[in-house]
């Protein structure tokens, strides 16, 4: 002993205290790197996520707008008990108020019962379960007696709960409403709901004390899994409660619920803040809280009995093993199916579902839970029964499908990084690209997800009981946009993802997981847009899109790991597609002022548009290219002109008769003569529209399509894809009717480009084809 | 074989690493050593493309780690500081996982990481999930990664940090070994016992600087003429603290 005097500890009181503003702070900083990342000096990017944004607002309007949402629920769901059980119960709109009947207060006592194991639920499947580290292996080192320690988890958990305050306070506040506390009702509600965030936080630490000192992490992972499930599912049924059309199950466990189920905490509450006159109202508060510290004192004689050998159950590395039996260390008769998989699989595809087979949390999380919220959300809309799916419009079946895909790649392909973890290191120490490998993962997220759309054509068709063709059209625009969106995912996720994160929360950025959402959310337009050519649209805007944020992600992930690098300016897809935007929304808009000047178009406004929109983004590319010494502009002249010429003017020759060949059998075959003649007449009209096509249109159409979008997807794609693709785009956005032939224009242009490296070739191209055409069409 | 050439970082104002240059020939073992935050391992991990250089370049084998990053893994095996693996997958299959990468066949993957793990003494605990491995066991596993594919250059990070005595002092021998063998070896280090019995060279890093290089002979005799190389660490790290 050296003399000096030991500590003599907290207080009971003041332990309790520390521990919960503890809890609330680490509440606090959960927000805070959320909405402000990053945090501290570690690992923040300046270029993307370091910049502070003030998004406690988002988060405070967020918060409000939840509470709002969650007490109108509750009072919907007294409303459609107030209906369901009361005879002769009032109308649709009317809230009861005052005391309520027996029937009415015995369902609200299901309800709340329900209301109270979903809270429970909900705050027990929380990350805390599955983490390796239990704060309770370091707190019991303080000098603190083992009951004031577990009295003190208990209060902490009660107070810091925002998922059991978020569903239970709303409600109490409406049912003192209801119950006549008018503008104490909120202060009535917040007390009433005390008991039962007390009773939640002692049955959650039982519960997980208990799995924590029986289970081996691994498996409090999967069953933290299967937790969060069944909470999800509790919620909903309490929320269909307060839904325009309750599911009629949960109104029959409404009217039979026993009577004795009154008189338990839930029921008790309930009971407490509808009693007619105070004395019964203190009966009823006096048994509750009678009943819950009798459940506290009993709890707490449980947990110290659990902890009696201490609070470190077995360590994990020998549960580890005991999870994990010896494999025969001969491989030899697995080698023939494994050689098999091996074909058809690459490495990273291997381990990716090795991973998957064992990390049940993974395999919820990524496969099923996405499958349990899309039909949750059906079933509780009341939009899927027995009937109404066989009424179902093939565009509804097809959008259910693509809707369960999309969340899947949402939860799998978008955190394909995230899945690395901290392992991600190992991937910078093989030679592959960091791109192939989460090539690889695209490829294989792409095939696990078309699974789903696949099985829901599959139950149409046969509950239909025929083969429906518009049906099978559906499926393939479906089918066809899986693999789009898993690479979308995947390059989204190179940005969103944060797989060095400590925190789980801030392994996301949200806004890239809304971006991907709402992206996904345009797909759907190829699938309830009425025209052909509007869906091939779509399909490949959105598939020039993938193209676009791989080539930007491929060039953000050598700056992966680097906190302060970000990749120098290159001219990419991404760029064109950005460009040919600004071109049509400029043009569009300066239609739009002549349009209400005069009331109609005449040559002079097209050809002032287009110039004002083609010089606009032009010139503002070339600044922003000059500003940030972009890597990889397209050079119009320069070595090798004259040659650039030749090709252009051969390009421009077989782009034209392509394209006179196809006004004249259109001619010949009489289709398509009324529009063909009304273009004719609009087009020949004046000197100006000629000088826009054969002038003004190959410059700046050139520049976007061949230099921007044609250079871009060339870096990315061999030169055949890249040409097609580009075409396939350029001719996109031209009407319906000149589809074909502007087609063959872009392969022309982007084959002479592509030999030239000179602007110059295409305009050349492009003005020769232009001058073909209309000069042929004038003489129609 | 390790050629850096004016080769810096920094960190928006602040300078992790002055433009440095040094070549590490090839056989040969050098000791990279420095206080805690020096640049040691921002070097490293400029030299695994993890960071990306501010300035100038790192060659190995004549490859620049940046630019031809993924050819350079070829010739170089990695072990960082604290090595984190997969949740969910065994010793046994992270090593072979590593060796397919690095372009193995399945049997020649699995020949070898069982070669390795029998060498390092991770055998017993080949078939247990390597998150619950001892810090001492990750490292050993890494150490195993980063020799799977039988590389020509090898970069370690703090190599025997969390080992006990003993399998630090097999972890120093297999060093040894695979520098007899003609590897080069690149590793950073605070165990200047350590550094001093296996390297042949040294540098030593101060505020992201270069501030000494020599083998520890030259170093005792040029700054301390003729003390440990305790006192030279001390003395060259001292000196520039106040620039």
């Amino acid at each position: 002993m050296n003399g000096a005097a030991a500590t003599t500890g907290a207080s009971g009181s003041r332990a309790v205290w520390l521990l919960t503003s503890l809890r609330l702070k680490r509440l606090a900083n959960q927000l805070t790197v959320v909405y402000n990342r990053p945090m501290g000096g570690g690992r923040g990017r300046p270029a993307t996520a370091g910049k502070k944004r003030n998004r406690w607002v988002v988060s405070a309007v967020v918060a409000f707008f939840m509470l709002f949402a969650y007490g109108n629920i509750a009072r919907q769901s007294i409303v459609n008990l107030h209906l369901a059980l009361d005879p002769g119960g009032g109308s649709r709109f009317a809230t009861p108020s005052g005391t309520l009947s027996d029937a009415l207060t015995r369902g609200l006592a299901m309800e709340w019962s329900l209301l109270f194991i979903a809270a429970t639920f909900l705050s027990l499947a929380g990350r805390e379960l599955s983490q390796p580290d239990w704060d309770l292996e370091w707190l019991v080192t303080l000098p603190m007696r083992m009951p004031v320690l577990l009295w003190s988890r208990i209060m902490e958990r009660a107070i810091a709960n925002p998922s059991g305050l978020l569903s239970l306070w709303p409600a109490a506040t409406l049912l003192a409403w209801i119950s006549g506390y008018r503008w104490t009702a909120a202060l009535i509600g917040a007390i009433s709901i005390i008991p039962l965030l007390l009773l939640a936080a002692l049955f959650r630490t039982l519960v997980d004390t208990g799995l924590r000192m029986s289970l081996a992490p691994s498996r409090l992972r999967n069953l933290q899994a299967v937790l969060s499930v069944v909470s999800i599912l509790l919620l909903y049924l309490v929320i269909s409660l307060g839904l325009a059309s309750p599911l009629a199950f949960v109104l029959h466990w409404a009217r039979d619920f026993p009577a004795w189920g009154g008189w338990l905490p839930p029921g008790l509450v309930v009971r407490a803040l509808n009693a007619p006159d105070l004395l019964s109202q203190l009966q009823f508060a006096l048994l509750l809280m009678a009943e819950v510290a009798i459940a506290l004192v009993l709890g707490l004689a449980v947990l110290t009995h659990q902890l009696r050998g201490g609070v470190v159950a077995a360590s994990s590395r020998e549960t580890g093993r005991a999870t994990s039996p010896p494999r025969p260390q001969s491989t030899a008769a697995a080698a023939a199916p494994a050689a098999q998989a091996r074909v058809l699989l690459g490495t990273v595809q291997r381990r990716e579902l090795r991973l998957l087979s064992r990390d049940r949390s993974f395999l919820v999380q990524t496969l099923v839970l996405p499958v349990v919220i899309v039909f949750s959300q059906i079933v509780f809309q009341g939009r899927l029964h027995g009937s109404s799916l066989l009424a179902m419009s093939n565009a509804t079946v097809a959008s259910i499908a693509f809707a369960i895909a999309a969340y899947t790649l949402m939860m799998s392909a978008f955190q394909t990084l995230n899945s690395e973890g901290g392992a991600l290191w190992l991937l910078f120490t093989v030679p592959r690209s960091i791109e192939s490998v989460l090539g690889e993962k695209a490829r294989l997220w792409a095939v696990l997800v078309l699974f789903y759309p696949i099985t829901v054509f599959i139950i149409a068709s046969v509950l239909r009981m025929r083969v429906d063709f518009e049906l099978v059209g559906f499926a393939a625009i479906v089918l066809l946009g899986v693999p789009i969106y898993a690479v979308i995912a995947v390059s989204l996720g190179v940005f969103g993802c944060d797989p060095l994160a400590q925190e789980v929360r801030t392994k996301l950025r949200p806004t890239y997981v809304y971006l991907f959402m709402m992206l996904a959310g345009l797909y759907t337009y190829a699938i309830f847009a009425s025209e052909w050519w509007q869906k091939i649209v779509v399909i490949v805007l959105s598939g020039l899109l993938s193209l676009a944020l791989w080539q930007k992600a491929r060039d953000e992930l050598p700056y992966l790991l680097d906190p302060a690098a970000s990749p120098p300016a290159r001219v990419s897809t991404s760029d064109g597609v950005i460009a040919a935007m600004l071109f049509f929304v400029v043009q569009g808009i300066t239609l739009a002022i002549f349009m209400a000047s005069t009331h109609h178009l005449s040559g002079t406004a097209i050809v002032t548009a287009y110039s004002i929109a083609g010089a606009t983004t032009f010139f503002l590319f070339r600044l922003v290219y000059w500003r940030s010494k972009t890597a990889g502009v397209p050079r119009v002249f320069g070595a090798g002109a004259a040659k650039a010429a030749g090709w252009g003017l051969g390009a421009g020759l077989i782009a034209a008769l392509g394209g006179v060949g196809y006004i004249y059998a259109l001619k010949r075959l009489d289709v398509l003569q009324d529009v063909m003649r009304e273009s004719a007449n609009g087009l020949s009209a004046g000197v100006w529209i000629p000088l826009l096509a054969v002038v003004a249109a190959p410059i700046f159409e050139e520049f976007i399509f061949r230099g921007l979008i044609f250079g871009g997807l060339r870096r990315s794609l061999g030169a055949l894809p890249a040409i097609a693709a580009s075409a396939a785009v350029f001719a996109i956005v031209h009407p319906p009717v000149s589809m074909i032939p502007v087609f063959g224009l872009g392969l022309c242009a982007a084959f002479a480009f592509d030999r030239s490296k000179l602007l110059l070739a295409p305009m050349i191209a492009h003005g020769i084809y232009n001058a073909a055409v209309l000069a042929y069409q004038s003489r129609m | 074989m390790i050629e850096f050439s004016e080769l810096s970082k920094s960190y928006g104002a602040f300078r992790a690493l002055a433009p440095l240059t040094l070549t590490v020939p090839r056989g040969e073992m050098f000791g990279f050593l420095g206080p805690n935050g020096a640049g040691k391992t921002t070097t490293i991990r400029m030299m695994m493309s993890i960071l990306v250089p501010s300035g100038g370049h790192v060659r190995i084998a004549g490859l620049d780690c940046h630019g031809d990053a993924a050819e350079v893994k070829r010739h170089v095996g990695y072990l960082p500081d604290s090595p984190i693996f997969y949740d969910y997958l065994r010793g046994r299959e992270i090593l072979q996982f590593i060796g397919e990468m690095h372009g193995l066949t399945r049997a020649e993957s699995t020949r070898r990481a069982q070669r390795l793990m029998t060498e390092l003494g991770l055998e017993q605990v080949a078939e247990e999930f390597a998150v619950n491995y001892s810090m001492g066991m990750k490292k050993k596993l890494g150490l195993a990664c980063a020799l799977i594919h039988e590389p020509s250059v090898l970069i370690l990070d703090e190599p025997t940090n969390g080992l006990d005595p003993r399998a630090a002092r097999d972890v120093q021998l297999r060093l040894r070994k695979s520098a007899d063998e003609g590897m080069t070896i690149f590793l950073s280090t605070h165990i200047l016992d350590m550094a001093e019995r296996l390297c042949s060279r040294i540098g030593i890093i101060h505020h992201g600087e270069l501030v000494a290089t020599g083998s520890p002979q030259e170093l005792k005799e040029k700054v301390t003429s003729g003390g440990t190389l305790e006192e030279v660490f001390l003395a060259v790290t001292a000196e520039s603290e106040g620039t």
